[in-house]
């Protein structure tokens, strides 16, 4: 019975996209009558249904070697493109926690959502984008993987898009999907070599592969930092980024998802590509340096936001920072307990943002105040949250952190301090929402504000007990180390820079009315980092002004000079004809003469070699 | 049996021709649909008697004609004509589904049409090069007739472009042709891959320079390509359609049956210069496409850009390369027809094109909703995102071409990152945002209301769609007609793939031995379970 439950987990990933079918009758009104409401209820079923087999999935294989499913999807002559899945613990429980996080997130939504007419086509795009990232966790080849990670990048743009008539939004489509696609299309130079180099996509081959290649180094390298490109986009790494926190103006049920499990997702493809990014050493060093960058960059722009939504996706960039780097000092371990507690805290918090959100009508923290007691259930969420996001109590990243910290130590000391300085950071800014947020005396969007409805708090409570017991299914899954095994010091350190980030967020003074500081040098500093070092600005200096410039000198080229060339070329013909006709005077004897000349020539060049 | 393709139509124009009386718009467009479908069935048809593994010319007719010339009415259909000749026919149907009933001269009009078809078909079929150039030939008068009559404001200039350019192009092929037989002594045109065998390669270079700018002017590549924007944004809508998705692919195939097939020696030592070709095209023409505001001008360019990859597909000369320049076609064909298609939706139902003016079109009750989700499925398929035919002819043509020239390979994959910045482009501007139609600069009125679109005009859209998406799920039932002339095309090429293959000699197995393994047309079966797959290396501590 479990066996069969494995064997047809190549089902997993269509759940999500039969939902989304199924509800295309309503998202695209061909079935007004019932409202819309049916179809959400249809994508919840099939989320269900996915979880239920991919647990039954992960029972059956707990106790057996991992599995490959293989499709031959299609052959030509020397290409052979092989549909993939690798059916192991590892993946089904990814899986899990993309299924179990997007049912949360599609119950919230119901609440969320409520009044929004479109609701079916927001169902519909949560099932293909929850079946892209279930495909994505099970690929077991480089093609399927890439493939989904565009399906991914669409269903983004779509997600954020959601709300089209929006400036904001349009923009942050745009930015969305270009940011993502100059990572993809990076990443399609990497498929398309290694599929030429390698002459298979599939995961076990490449890594055979890698055991007896002979690459140049200069060519390892650009393979490595094309591969590593894609992820980069995905996951909000500095220098691409800039989408995440745009992306913020999408609705807050599709933001859980994002910050969470999409750039899990990211960092996934990325693991699975760190054996043949190990080919090259730079790209290794490339991940550390931008995982780095992204780290602390990330933490420091997230304490100068005043947006709710935006402070957080900035420390998702920065935790996923964290992920690269385990990657790049080749950690994998490491990365994957990171990505498993970060997804499931962050998601919370997420979950939160949006009650606050949807009570207030408000996500500016500059404008919101006392909710503590108002929203209790909210209030809780949040706290346990943000507990779980930072190694002040042993929740769950608590734990990614120390081993973290814990295993660079011996190596890399410095990364280590990036780890503690991250923790720290987070520490400080989300102790400083807190207080913005939910202490202090009520504002006029916040004076009226009851809890949330059941479909959202519902969802908010389940995922408060999941984060409180993370630390117990850690220990339950094995993951955790043995007490004795503890690097003590370290722990400590990872603590004790927790506890200075809240004790600093706790005193630090916070302005309502003063968003912006006083005190020139630091108000430069603060305006820095609220707009992201002006990354923004920069790239529209450089690299769009580089590309609408290139685009209206072609443009230009193509109108006046190949064109103009041949319009010059017929305008001549015309003038020369026009011209001509004046020759033709309709005198006989200059006819003849102009007879007897062209004979004469001809004769003359006829005869020309006897001369 | 092929020869009734060509004059199904032609018998379909012949009857409208004889129409008594007042032929209604009606009329002429049952006449002409039934002509089409027939010609389509029979394509159908002749596909399930279509023998695979034969990769030379199958059906074959050959009726002696002008003897003297070298001329014989000889056709054959192999697996390059085939997908080509079905789009040519599907597309033709959609082109008379969607003519306006309103036209005037409707007589002229659908029978003009027919004859496109039964032209194109003609020279997809024919296996004289004489022949396919009377047909090439023959195709042009009535487009031409087809835009300076139904055209728009600038008809005339565009038609007379468009006429002299194609004429031009007919002048080179016809001279390439000529030399090709004059020189190399043979009496007959008839098709035979040998025929320039003997030829010294000064002669061969010089003939296939005269092909590739003949028949660049029709892909058309770039600089050869200002007819193309003109002639469009000219075009009626269904005109359009058949421009892009069909007449295009009269020059890419004729660059890879005659000048690929006929010229190898040639072909080999021009080939690093056509791929910079074709990169220069495909990120000119992508550039040019981001600057336009007019959303038919940018399709337009969009066509250049994508049909220069057919360019470095047979550049590289490999079997997967080769394949790809048939999907590249197919999809484009496909592709460039549904946006063309949706544009004159939106032309219709706005009255403008101008990207500057046209606002947020995707408004649920006002606006356009579905015209907006095909238009975005449209340019994503066209932006190669998977799931779609647009991928897998874009991800052929790269894993074709990578090892014989990963340079021009990776500049052309900027291309297809630029395919989206444009689109995208055109998407946000027009479709997002809050519904308007007025120039920045003017206050926009805010309650208009669009004539919502019937289904009679979503049904062409869906049904490329559909098609779009089951080649990109299914790419066998495409690659399956092609797979042995693919093979028998590359065959004279092997020794210069080799030669050319860089990086990774182990990569490239020999082809030659290449077992002619017969595609699965079923939907994938599970292979299954392969037990202890050695599985990724992530331990946890």
């Amino acid at each position: 019975m479990t066996q069969f439950f494995v064997e047809t987990s190549w089902l997993l990933p269509m759940y999500g996209l039969i939902g989304a079918l199924l509800s295309l009758p309503w998202s695209t009104g061909l079935i007004r009558r019932t409202g819309p409401r049916p179809s959400a209820y249809l994508n919840i079923v099939m989320t269900v249904v996915s979880f239920v087999h991919g647990l039954m999935a992960f029972r059956g294989i707990w106790n057996q070697g991992p599995q490959e499913l293989l499709f031959s999807w299609f052959d030509f002559a020397d290409l052979h493109l092989t549909l993939a899945l690798d059916i192991s613990v590892l993946n089904l429980g990814a899986l899990e926690l993309i299924t179990g996080l997007s049912l949360l997130a599609q119950v919230f939504a119901l609440g969320y959502l409520e009044k929004d007419w479109a609701l079916a086509r927001f169902y519909s795009l949560m099932g293909v984008f929850e079946s892209a990232m279930s495909g994505l966790v099970l690929s077991g080849s480089l093609f399927v993987s890439y493939s989904l990670l565009e399906m991914l990048t669409l269903s983004t743009y779509l997600l954020v898009g959601f709300w089209y008539a929006q400036p904001l939004v349009v923009t942050a489509a745009r930015d969305a999907f270009l940011t993502k696609r100059i990572g993809d299309v990076l990443l399609l130079m990497g498929v398309v070599s290694l599929a030429c180099l390698a002459g298979s996509l599939d995961f076990n081959d490449l890594y055979e592969w890698v055991k007896v290649e002979n690459l140049s180094p200069a060519m390892a390298t650009l393979l490595g930092l094309a591969l590593i490109a894609g992820p980069i986009g995905k996951c909000a790494q500095f220098p691409l980024h800039l989408w995440l926190d745009e992306a913020m103006e999408g609705p807050n049920p599709a933001s859980i998802l994002r910050n969470s499990v999409v750039v899990t997702c990211g960092a996934y493809i990325l693991i699975r590509l760190q054996p043949i990014v190990v080919l090259s050493p730079v790209a290794l060093g490339t991940l550390v340096v931008i995982g780095t960058v992204t780290a602390l960059g990330g933490s420091l722009v997230a304490l100068a936001q005043v947006d709710l939504k935006r402070t957080f996706s900035y420390s998702t960039s920065a935790y996923l920072g964290l992920v690269f780097i385990a990657v790049g000092t080749t950690w994998p371990g490491v990365a994957l307990l990171l990505l498993l507690t970060h997804a499931v805290a962050k998601a919370l918090l997420f979950m939160a943002v949006g009650s606050i959100i949807m009570t207030t009508n408000c996500q500016n923290m500059t404008e919101l105040g006392g909710l503590g007691r108002k929203m209790p259930a909210t209030s809780l969420a949040f706290v346990t949250g943000a507990l779980g996001m930072v190694g002040v109590v042993p929740l769950g990243c608590f734990w990614g952190l120390r081993m973290g910290a814990d295993f660079l130590s011996r190596d890399y000391p410095l990364l280590t301090l990036v780890f503690l300085l991250v923790n720290g950071l987070t520490a400080l800014n989300l102790t400083r929402v807190f207080r913005l947020v939910f202490l202090g005396t009520p504002q006029p969007k916040t004076r009226r504000a009851p809890e949330v409805p059941w479909q959202m708090a519902v969802p908010m409570v389940t995922l408060s007990i999941i984060t409180l017991l993370l630390p117990l299914i850690l220990g339950k899954l094995l993951v955790l180390p043995p007490w004795q095994y503890i690097n003590w010091p370290i722990a400590g350190l990872t603590l004790a820079s927790g506890w200075i980030g809240v004790a600093v967020g706790a005193t630090v003074p916070l302005s309502k009315s003063l968003a912006r500081s006083l005190n020139r040098s630091l108000r430069i500093a603060q305006d820095l980092l609220a707009y992201d070092f002006y990354t923004e600005r920069l790239y529209e200096k450089t690299v769009v002004a580089a590309v609408s410039t290139l685009a209206r000198f072609s443009s230009w080229f193509d109108q006046y000079v190949v064109d103009g060339l041949v319009n010059g070329v017929g305008l001549a013909s015309l003038f020369g004809g026009e011209g001509l006709k004046y020759s033709a005077s309709g005198q006989s004897q200059l006819y003849l003469l102009t007879i007897f000349a062209g004979v004469g020539l001809l004769g003359i060049f006829m005869t020309w070699t006897l001369w | 049996m092929l020869s009734a393709l060509i004059l199904i139509p032609l018998v379909a124009a012949l009857v409208l021709i004889l129409w008594p009386g007042k032929l209604e718009a009606q009329t002429a467009k049952v006449v002409s649909g039934i002509g089409l479908a027939l010609s389509l069935a029979l394509i159908g048809f002749l596909a399930t008697q279509f023998e695979l593994a034969t990769p030379g010319f199958q059906f074959e007719e050959l009726l002696p004609w002008v003897e003297p010339l070298g001329l014989s009415y000889r056709l054959g259909l192999d697996g390059l004509s085939l997908p080509l000749l079905a789009v040519n026919s599907l597309l033709s149907l959609v082109a008379i589904y969607i003519s306006e009933p309103t036209l005037h001269r409707t007589r002229l009009y659908y029978v003009l049409l027919l004859v496109i078809n039964s032209a194109v078909a003609g020279a997809f079929l024919a296996a004289n090069l004489l022949l396919f150039f009377i047909f090439y030939e023959l195709e042009l008068i009535p487009l031409y007739l087809l835009i300076a009559i139904w055209g728009g404001s600038r008809r005339g200039y565009a038609a007379t472009k468009f006429l002299i350019y194609t004429a031009l192009s007919g002048v080179l092929i016809l001279g390439a042709f000529l030399g090709l037989v004059w020189l190399s002594g043979n009496t007959s045109f008839d098709y035979d891959s040998g025929l320039a065998a003997a030829l010294p390669l000064a002669q061969q270079i010089s003939l296939l320079v005269a092909l590739l700018i003949g028949f660049g002017i029709k892909v058309p590549l770039f600089p050869f390509h200002t007819w193309l924007p003109d002639a469009h944004v000219e075009a009626s809508t269904p005109v359009s359609v058949l421009l892009a998705g069909v007449l295009l692919k009269l020059g890419t195939y004729g660059v890879v049956r005659f000048g690929l097939g006929l010229l190898p020696d040639a072909w080999m030592a021009l080939a690093p210069w056509m791929a910079t070709w074709a990169v220069i095209s495909v990120l000119y023409g992508s550039l040019a496409a981001i600057a336009q505001t007019d959303m038919k001008k940018m399709v337009a360019y969009s066509s250049i850009g994508h049909m220069g990859y057919v360019l470095l597909a047979a550049a590289a000369s490999t079997p997967v390369s080769i394949v790809a320049t048939v999907f590249q076609m197919i999809s484009h064909g496909l592709i460039s027809a549904l946006l063309f298609l949706l544009v004159g939706v939106v032309y219709k139902a706005t009255g403008t094109r101008d990207m500057t003016v046209l606002r947020g079109l995707l408004n649920p009750e006002r606006g356009l909703p579905f015209v907006g989700s095909m238009m975005i499925l449209g340019v994503m398929a066209s932006a190669g995102i998977p799931g779609m035919v647009g991928f897998i002819s874009e991800f052929l043509v790269f894993r074709g071409s990578f090892l014989i020239f990963p340079v021009q390979t990776l500049l052309c994959m900027v291309g297809s990152g630029l395919t989206a910045v444009y689109f995208l482009l055109l998407v946000n501007r027009v479709f997002f945002g809050r519904l308007a139609i007025a120039p920045p600069t003017v206050a926009p009125q805010l309650d208009i209301e669009l004539p919502s679109v019937t289904w009679r005009d979503r049904a062409p859209a869906l049904g490329l769609a559909v098609l779009i998406i089951a080649f990109g799920l299914q790419p066998n039932w495409l690659a399956r007609w092609s797979e042995n002339i693919t093979l028998a095309l590359h065959q004279p090429y092997q020794g210069f793939v080799q030669a050319r293959t860089q990086f990774a000699p182990t990569a490239v197995p020999a082809v030659a031995d290449t077992l002619f393994v017969d595609p699965a047309l079923t939907l994938p079966t599970p292979v299954l379970p392969v037990f202890a797959a050695p599985s990724v290396e992530i331990s946890l501590p």
